[in-house]
């Protein structure tokens, strides 16, 4: 659109561009046209002026020797006069035969200036002076005659080239009020394509803005072209990004629900719990009691522990407890983890079902972070991968210092069947278990307190087989602000 | 405090006296003079206006005094019209300086140097080759064209060449005897055979024989006058000395100055230069010779 706009525009200037030289031109050769006009006229003018000039030298000349006659300076004054005004023609260009004929005037004035000088001059008997008088006036008839055969030719001339001035300026008029016209003409076509080609892009972006204002979450702008239609993929991508974020706000918000009514029926739940719980070890020191009755008992009590581990969970997802940051050892933790599963884990490592445990801790930095939350998310990560493993196999750990981006990488690898890939997706959202009597809050707490840390935590295929879990922690911890 | 003001007051004079008496005096343009200068009509009229034009424009920038010209329709008018006219002061000829010095005291100031070097002019009596006069005895009963009785060479030179030959009363022995008022018309009415003879001075003679070809081809020289000052610029006695000697010295510094070199080109001279009253010796012994008082001459042509 950039360039269709840069040239539209390029094609706009050019026009106009163009419309004004032509009209400077039109105005230009009008103009021209009149000043030749004028000229002529003024050359008209002059050659009259020439014309009455030399008659009134003529009727200088008559006058003299009467009563009537002018003084010797007004005489003097309009001969000369009359010399200015013939010189005064040749200031004008003229062609050749123009030329001779004026040079052919001129010669003639000034014969007629030496006559009459003659006869302003001479002291001499009246036959004499009578003869110059009669030969300077009949030169100055002569004069007069060439000066109105001049003026005749010019006049004639003259109406000529005015008749086809007055033709070309007539069609210059037109030419000009067409275009004059046309301009504005012009202009509005081109800026209704230009309006066209701006409002039509932006009216269909609009309204795919008001379809999505009104909720219309799956509308999709048409394609368009140029930067509209990049502008339109970004719409169209914005859209799709608004769906999946407020798919997601929806289960969160749900969860948020789900947790705050979770934590709250835990709570309602333990103290019943309690009150069932003292009164079944009161009732095991019944030492009437058969032993069948007591075995009753003590399975009502384990149900019953069982009950509270899983209201803790609830409520550990519901509402974690904030980290309490201090120094920490990582690999130090790690050891201890694995030595209380040694500890505790019921078969023997000799044997076929035995789990057998490989450590790769490179060194790693302090860490600030919570103890007890991390030794809770590691042993939770051992005892599934061991779960995993009912036949036996490897649980390999490793802990390693990302330098570049400063985190800790913790690594728990299992050998087992691995987890299905319709599920890996799956496993860290609450309440997901694939074990019967699991609560599917583990992994879901684990994620939790690692992004307090935050840190991530992921699980990906084991490449020899089996399940990675990767933990990424920063080594400088800041405890995040739980959304919750 | 009135002492302090009166100390002010003081100091205000004072100011104000140093301010007008550091004034420099500026005459109000007002006050510019206008110089009327005659021409004789030593030429053709008009032309004779046209070669004196631009002198009077350079006179008029380098002085400060505007230079107006007036051609006179007779040599002897110039003498008239200084009392007539207003004249303050005109290009005399050679003997109308010597009459108007002698009648209304004029001073001449400078005259130009022409282009062959030469500052003076003399008289020619000439004739066409075809007309068969060779000498004073052939021009009896003939035409004879005269400039004006107030010129050199237009008549006092002829009356002296005939004096010479014992022949006084030259009017009766001449046909017709009459003055065409500009040395060009005698050249002319000779070689357009208006004229059997004709009088002239001889640089208005080659000037006019410079455009035309036929005259030197056509007409022939008898006899030539003495040398006398050529048409020098004189004023008024009563001009103002300081214009007067402006007026002088931008003429003589004319040829030093790119601008007035090229008037003096167009003029047709070469510089100008200082002339006194003895320069027209020549001229008052000339009319001596033949008796002539320049203080009691009638120079209206007759």
């Amino acid at each position: 659109m950039k360039k269709k706009i840069i040239i539209g525009l390029g094609i706009y200037t050019l026009f106009f561009l163009l419309c004004g030289i032509y009209i400077i031109y039109i105005i230009q050769s009008a103009t021209t046209e009149l000043d030749r006009l004028i000229t002529l006229h003024q050359v008209e003018i002059l050659r009259e002026h020439y014309l009455l000039q030399v008659k009134r030298v003529q009727t200088d000349l008559t006058l003299k020797d009467t009563r009537h006659k002018r003084t010797f300076d007004t005489v003097v004054q309009n001969v000369v006069s009359m010399g200015r005004i013939v010189d005064t023609c040749f200031d004008c260009h003229h062609n050749q035969q123009a030329t001779e004929r004026l040079q052919d005037l001129k010669k003639q004035t000034e014969t007629y200036k030496d006559a009459l000088s003659r006869v302003l001059t001479l002291r001499a008997n009246t036959a004499r002076i009578l003869a110059e008088e009669d030969a300077a006036f009949q030169i100055g008839e002569d004069l007069i005659g060439k000066v109105r055969d001049v003026i005749a030719i010019t006049s004639s001339k003259l109406a000529e080239n005015t008749q086809r001035a007055m033709i070309r300026i007539a069609r210059t008029k037109y030419m000009l009020y067409f275009l004059v016209g046309i301009g504005p003409l012009m202009s509005a076509f081109l800026g209704y394509i230009f309006l066209s080609g701006l409002t039509n892009p932006v009216n269909v972006l609009l309204d795919s803005t008001r379809k999505l204002k009104a909720g219309n979450l799956d509308h999709r702008v048409e394609a368009l072209k140029d930067e509209f239609g990049e502008l339109a993929a970004s719409f169209n991508e914005m859209a799709a990004s608004l769906k999946e974020q407020m798919l997601k706000m929806q289960r969160t918000e749900q969860m948020v629900i789900v947790g705050e009514l979770a934590a709250g029926l835990a709570h309602e739940i333990k103290n019943p719990l309690a009150g069932i719980k003292v009164a079944m070890h009161v009732l095991s020191e019944e030492t009437s009691m058969s032993a069948e009755d007591r075995e009753v008992i003590r399975k009502v009590a384990q149900e019953v522990v069982r009950v509270e581990s899983l209201m803790r969970n609830f409520l550990n997802f519901a509402k974690p407890a904030k980290p309490q940051l201090a120094d920490l050892n990582v690999n130090s933790l790690v050891n201890t983890v694995l030595a209380f599963y040694m500890k505790s884990r019921p078969s023997a490592p000799d044997r076929p079902n035995a789990v057998r445990i490989e450590k790769d801790l490179q060194p790693l930095p302090e860490t600030m972070a919570d103890p007890m939350q991390l030794q809770q998310i590691f042993l939770n990560l051992v005892l599934n991968a061991v779960d995993a493993m009912p036949n036996g196999g490897t649980l390999s750990v490793r802990t390693s210092h990302e330098k570049e981006t400063d985190f800790l990488r913790i690594e728990f690898a299992d050998t087992g069947k691995g987890i299905p890939r319709e599920n890996i997706e799956k496993i860290f959202q609450p309440f997901f278990t694939t074990k019967p009597k699991g609560t599917g809050l583990g992994l879901a707490i684990s994620k939790q307190l690692i992004e307090q840390h935050g840190g991530e935590i992921s699980a990906a295929d084991n490449p020899g087989g089996g399940t990675v879990f990767r933990i990424l922690l920063p080594v400088a911890a800041v405890a995040a602000e739980t959304a919750t | 405090m009135a002492r302090h003001l009166l100390a002010a007051c003081l100091f205000l004079f004072l100011l104000a006296g140093c301010s007008q008496e550091n004034t420099p005096f500026k005459p109000s343009a007002d006050k510019r003079k206008t110089i009327l200068i005659g021409l004789i009509p030593e030429q053709n009229i008009f032309k004779q206006i046209e070669r004196y034009e631009p002198l009077a424009v350079y006179l008029s920038s380098k002085t400060g005094t505007r230079i107006t010209l007036k051609i006179l329709p007779r040599y002897g008018n110039i003498i008239d019209n200084f009392k007539m006219a207003g004249l303050d002061g005109a290009f005399f000829g050679s003997f109308t300086y010597a009459l108007a010095h002698a009648k209304i005291g004029v001073e001449v100031l400078a005259r130009p140097v022409a282009l062959d070097n030469t500052s003076s002019y003399h008289g020619l009596i000439f004739v066409r080759k075809d007309s068969g006069i060779a000498s004073r005895r052939e021009m009896k009963g003939k035409r004879f064209a005269l400039v004006d009785k107030a010129t050199t060479a237009g008549y006092l030179f002829p009356k002296r060449y005939f004096h010479e030959a014992g022949i006084d009363d030259w009017k009766k022995y001449l046909g017709e005897a009459y003055f065409s008022g500009t040395h060009e018309d005698a050249v002319y009415d000779v070689l357009n055979r208006k004229a059997d003879v004709g009088a002239a001075k001889n640089t208005v003679y080659y000037r006019v024989a410079k455009a035309d070809p036929r005259i030197l081809k056509e007409l022939t020289i008898l006899a030539k006058s003495p040398d006398v000052p050529e048409n020098g610029l004189a004023l008024r006695k009563d001009i103002d000395k300081a214009l007067r000697s402006s007026m002088k010295d931008a003429l003589l510094k004319m040829h030093e100055d790119p601008e007035g070199k090229a008037v003096l080109e167009q003029f047709g001279a070469r510089w100008f230069i200082e002339t006194t009253n003895a320069d027209y010796t020549p001229v008052v012994n000339y009319a001596s010779e033949i008796h002539l008082n320049l203080a009691t001459y009638d120079y209206i042509n007759d």
